[in-house]
This record gives structure tokens, sequence and C-alpha cells, in this order.
């Protein structure tokens, strides 16, 4: 039994000195990096550091270097993977999405696959049913708003409710959406629903730009957003709801007002979607798993920060499709679940935060131990 | 001249009636005292007047106008703020981001609106926490926790101010410099209502007492009256001592 416990300290003291000796080498790693993009960090910092955050040079380079790497990802990738990163930028404003309103509310919503359903179905149902010739100039706009519509359908009712209440509500209209497919199936093309959307493009690259550039203005429009006081409130109100009705804010408002800037967006993924496959039906775009789906990426990210659940997305897609791509779909969503625990019960803040987090860290001068 | 009154205000729940057809004012530059011994309705009345609590009956007017139905939001915007006595800051939030948002306007499209750094400086330096702006509340003392309260109250720029057990939890100390700091409130043109159920400290601050008990009003008067009314001193300790 002692030398059990023996063994156990001495391997858990063999374990910190690795990661001390592994932390000390990141940290001398990221001082001598980060200086080289101090410079070009300060300036983003004093154009842009009021409307967005600071960063130092380790930060700035994680970012503008995904971004770079985006933009020309069909330069540089592969056929395949360029095809996974098309779907993650769709899922990627899924996410940001989902967050701005659950994320930073605190009011966890387990129907938002409702609002992209609703946004797919409105343009397919208006070239279906109206007029095949319609131009997307009309259905894009019409399913946006349908969209939000149906957003404040559901919030409107249930933002007085708190506690598990809202998220059964939102969880309950998603069922009820599914099962309203079928019985107007003469409208909505029921089980197989309707194939006749156009799709952007059949060139794969310039499809993945289409994809690609509304996610980065949703990711840079729901980040200004985030970090203004509309966000401050937001937060406040999933910390301490009543907190923010003695400050003389009208908590009620603001909840529904994060459902409008998260209806907005899922609107506008869900035309991405719809296009994207040129087609659209229950199970691909409207059943519950989809809407799970959302909330793991932005757990995975780091909920509440809106980039997080960008990267959560991302990741997300690039394990089920690339990755893990061999695998069997069964052991494949296993595997994918599994890390969406171990982040759950590991590391709650999320992946990219604590990426975050630790680039501030390692980018900080002369702290050694 | 006569800023908020209470008009015959009832509060029942379910059977209980917590408030009693209480009808009291409060005029403009007051500091009023609301005690009672515990249970006796003092913060049930405060929880009225924001809105927290519908009233069953009765009305409340705040500079004339009837704010009994406002939400509580509304009733801040009006000029009124209250300190509650348990503390609820944002444990996410430093001390100066907790004032900020108390200082926001309540508007969904305002970005960038809400005090400047040096106007958050001077609210926290009102309550004495000026080098604590930093600070997470969970790092801070109780009494400064308490500061921070009041600090948040100050920033929605309240004509009256409601303080729900101030002093609970203090030292001697700490209880004359918040004393003072209400002093100060008071010459700045902040009218207050202070509830608390230990009379001694209070009586000194005060300019007039309203005591509840079970309720009811039992009566209301300057300090001296209140201290040494036998029906005030029967409600608290069943008659011997005043505490």
């Amino acid at each position: 039994m002692s030398s059990e416990t023996d063994r156990s300290t001495g391997s858990t003291r063999v374990l910190g000195d690795t990661w001390r000796s592994v932390d000390d080498g990141l940290r001398s790693v990221g001082n001598r990096i980060n200086p080289v993009f101090q410079p070009l960090a300060d300036g983003y910092n004093r154009l842009f550091g009021a409307y967005f955050g600071e960063m130092n040079g380790l930060q700035f380079l994680l970012i503008f270097g995904s971004l770079l790497g985006l933009l020309t990802a069909p330069f540089w990738g592969t056929f395949s993977l360029i095809q996974t990163m098309t779907i993650a930028c769709i899922w990627a404003v899924f996410a940001m999405s989902w967050d701005i309103q659950s994320g930073y509310t605190g009011y966890i919503s387990f129907g938002h696959s409702v609002l992209s359903g609703v946004a797919a179905y409105a343009t397919a149902m208006l070239v279906y049913n109206v007029d095949p010739e319609m131009s997307m100039a009309i259905t894009i706009p019409l399913s946006i708003l349908a969209a939000l519509a149906v957003g404040m359908l559901i919030a409107l009712p249930t933002l007085r409710l708190s506690g598990p209440y809202f998220s059964l509500i939102t969880f309950v209209a998603v069922l009820i959406f599914y099962r309203m497919i079928r019985p107007f199936s003469e409208y909505t093309g029921g089980e197989t629903g309707i194939q006749t959307v156009s799709v952007f493009t059949y060139d794969p690259l310039v499809r993945y730009y289409y994809m690609l550039i509304p996610m980065l203005v949703v990711a840079v429009a729901l980040t200004f957003v985030a970090r203004s006081n509309i966000g401050l409130v937001l937060m406040a109100i999933r910390e301490n709801e009543s907190a923010v009705n003695a400050a003389g804010l009208d908590a009620t408002k603001f909840k529904l007002w994060s459902f409008v800037l998260s209806s907005i967006p899922m609107g506008i993924g869900g035309v991405l979607l719809v296009h994207y496959y040129g087609s659209v039906d229950p199970t691909t775009f409207v059943v519950v798993d989809n809407s799970i789906e959302m909330i793991a990426m932005a757990v995975l990210g780091g909920m509440s920060s809106i980039l997080g659940p960008l990267g959560g997305a991302f990741l997300f897609v690039m394990l089920e499709d690339f990755l893990l791509e061999g695998l069997p779909a069964s052991a494949r969503w296993t595997i994918l679940w599994t890390i969406i625990l171990l982040v759950l019960v590991f590391a709650r803040d999320g992946l990219f935060r604590k990426l975050w987090h630790a680039l501030e860290r390692y980018g900080r001068r002369g702290e050694t131990r | 001249m006569t800023l908020l009154e209470i008009d015959s205000v009832t509060k029942k729940f379910g059977g209980l009636v917590a408030v009693d057809d209480v009808s009291f004012t409060v005029d403009r530059g007051e500091i009023v005292g609301l005690i009672g011994p515990n249970g006796s309705g003092k913060s049930t009345m405060f929880n009225c007047i924001m809105s927290e609590y519908d009233v069953t009956g009765g009305t409340i007017r705040f500079g004339g106008e009837d704010i009994t139905d406002y939400r509580t939001h509304q009733v801040v915007n009006n000029g009124l703020s209250r300190v509650s006595q348990e503390s609820n800051p944002i444990d996410a939030l430093p001390v100066g981001g907790n004032i900020k948002l108390f200082t926001l306007p309540n508007s969904v499209v305002s970005l960038r609106g809400g005090a400047s750094e040096e106007e958050i400086y001077q609210y926290a330096a009102r309550v004495g926490l000026e080098s604590e702006l930093q600070e997470l509340p969970d790092e801070l003392p109780h009494a400064d926790v308490r500061r921070l309260e009041v600090a948040k109250a100050l920033a929605t720029e309240p004509e009256l101010l409601l303080l729900d057990e101030p002093f609970a939890g203090m030292n001697q100390q700490e209880i004359r410099e918040l004393a003072a700091t209400f002093e100060e409130f008071r010459e700045d043109g902040i009218t207050m209502v202070i509830v608390d159920h230990n009379m001694g400290g209070l009586m000194d601050l005060v300019d007039r007492a309203v005591v509840l008990d079970n309720g009811d009003k039992l009566m209301e008067g300057p300090p001296k009256e209140v201290t040494t009314d036998e029906r005030v001193r029967k409600a608290y300790l069943g008659g011997t001592e005043v505490p």
C-alpha cells in the first residue's frame, strides 16, 4: 500500500517536473517570439483595441496567422481539406450566433437549429412553391427575416421564464418544427425535402470564399458587439440578473435583443447551408442533434467569447470530417463526444480560451520561477 | 417638500400580511430611519418600493409620480436606488466594471455609453474604494464589498437612496466611517431611508424614524421620541431596554 503511494507521488513528481520544463521551454520561446510581433500588436491595439480588446504579440500572431491561413487555404490546402473548411465556416456562424445569445446571457437554447432551419426552408419553399426563378436578392433577406420572426416567436413568451424552462421550450420548438415538415409535405417536400434550390457556384474553391467571407463578417460584427456595453450587460444577466435590473437596465429587453443578435446570423448561416447543398431536408437541417452540436462547438472553444466558438466549430468539423474520416461513423462520433465530455470536465472554459490565456502568460516578460 | 410618499401600502404573501396598510412620507434632503425588530416588514417595504414585489394594495409616489406599477429598472431610472442587505457583485468583473455596469444607458444600441474612467473613479472615491478599482469582488474584505454596493447605487445618480442594513457585519470603526460617508451624501443633496433593526448608532444619523412592528406602523417621530417611547420598547425585547 505504502509503496504504491510512493510510486504514485513519485510519478506525480516526474509529471510535475516534466510539465515545469515544458512550461519553461514554452515561456522562453514565447518570450522570443512575442517581441517580434509586439510592434504590430501595438499598432492594432492603438487602432482597434478599444473596440475589440487588446492583445500581445503572440495573440496577434494567432489571430492574424489564422486569418491569413483561412484566406489562403485554397492555395495550400488539399481538396478534401477545403471541403471540410467550407462546412466548418457555416457551422462557425451557427456556433457564434448561439454564443451571443446562450453563451453570454446564460439562457441556454437547445433549439437554435430551428432558426437556421426556418431560414433554409424559407429559401427552399419560396423557390419550390412561389417562383423557381426568384432571385437570391429576394429570397436571402426574406429567409433571414423568417429566422428573426421565429426567433422572436420563441423569445417573447419564454425569456421571462428562468431556470430550465427556457431551455426546455427551445428544445420542444425544434421537435415541433421537425414534426410539422411531414404533414405539410405538399409545400415542404416532406421527408425527402426540396432539391431544386440553386447553389452559389459549382467551383469548390470559389464556394469556399462564398462561405468564408460571410463567416468573417459575422465574426467581426459579433465580436464588436460582444466587446461593447451590450456584451457587458448580457454577461451581467448571466451572472446576476437582479443586479442588472437594479442598475436601471431592462434585463428582459436585453435578453430579447440577444435573440435578435443571434437570429439574424443564424438566418445567414441557414441560407449559406441551403445554397451549399442546393437542397433542404429535415435530417440535415432541423434535427435537434444540430442544436446540440452547436452547443458542443461553443463549449469546445469556450462559451461567451465569440471567437472561441469559431475555433471550436473548426476543430469539431475538422475532427468529424477530416482527421477521423477513416473511422466508421459510430466510432467517430463516440470519440468526438468523448472529447466534448473531457473538455466539459477538465477545461470548462474551453480550449481556445485556455490557449488565449496561455499566450498572454507566455508573452509576458521576465517571469521566471 | 415630499419626495417619497407611501400611501396605505399593503403586501400579503398568501395568508401572511407582511406589511399592513402602512403610510409615511420622506421629505427631500431628509435621512429617515425605518426601524423595527426582525420580520417587522422593513425589507418587504423596500422590495415593494423597488417593485421587486407587487403591492397588494396602496400607492407609492415618488416626486409626485405614481411609481407603484413601474418595473424595477424604471424605478431606478426615476431616481431611486437601493443598497440590498445581501451584497451581489458580479464576481467576474473588477470593482470598476461593477460600478460601470450601473452607469450604462438602458439602450440596446448604445455600444459605448456609460461613465468615463474618471467618473467611475469619483464614484469609488466617494465611498473610499478608489484604490481597489482593479480588484475582483471576492478578493475584497467584507466592509469593502458593502462599500462597493453603495458605490453601485450611487452610480445610478439617485435622488433617494434606500439603504437596507448598511452597517451589518461591520466593526465600530467601519460603522463610523460609513455613517460619515452618508452625512456627506446628505450634503450632496441625496435623500436617504435607512433600514436597521439595531437602533443604537442609527439614531445619531437620522432626522426622523418610522417604526414598524409585525407589518404595522407603530409610530414615527424624532429619534429622541422614538427611543423613549413605551410601545417601541415593548416591540423590542418586550419592554425593558432599547438595544
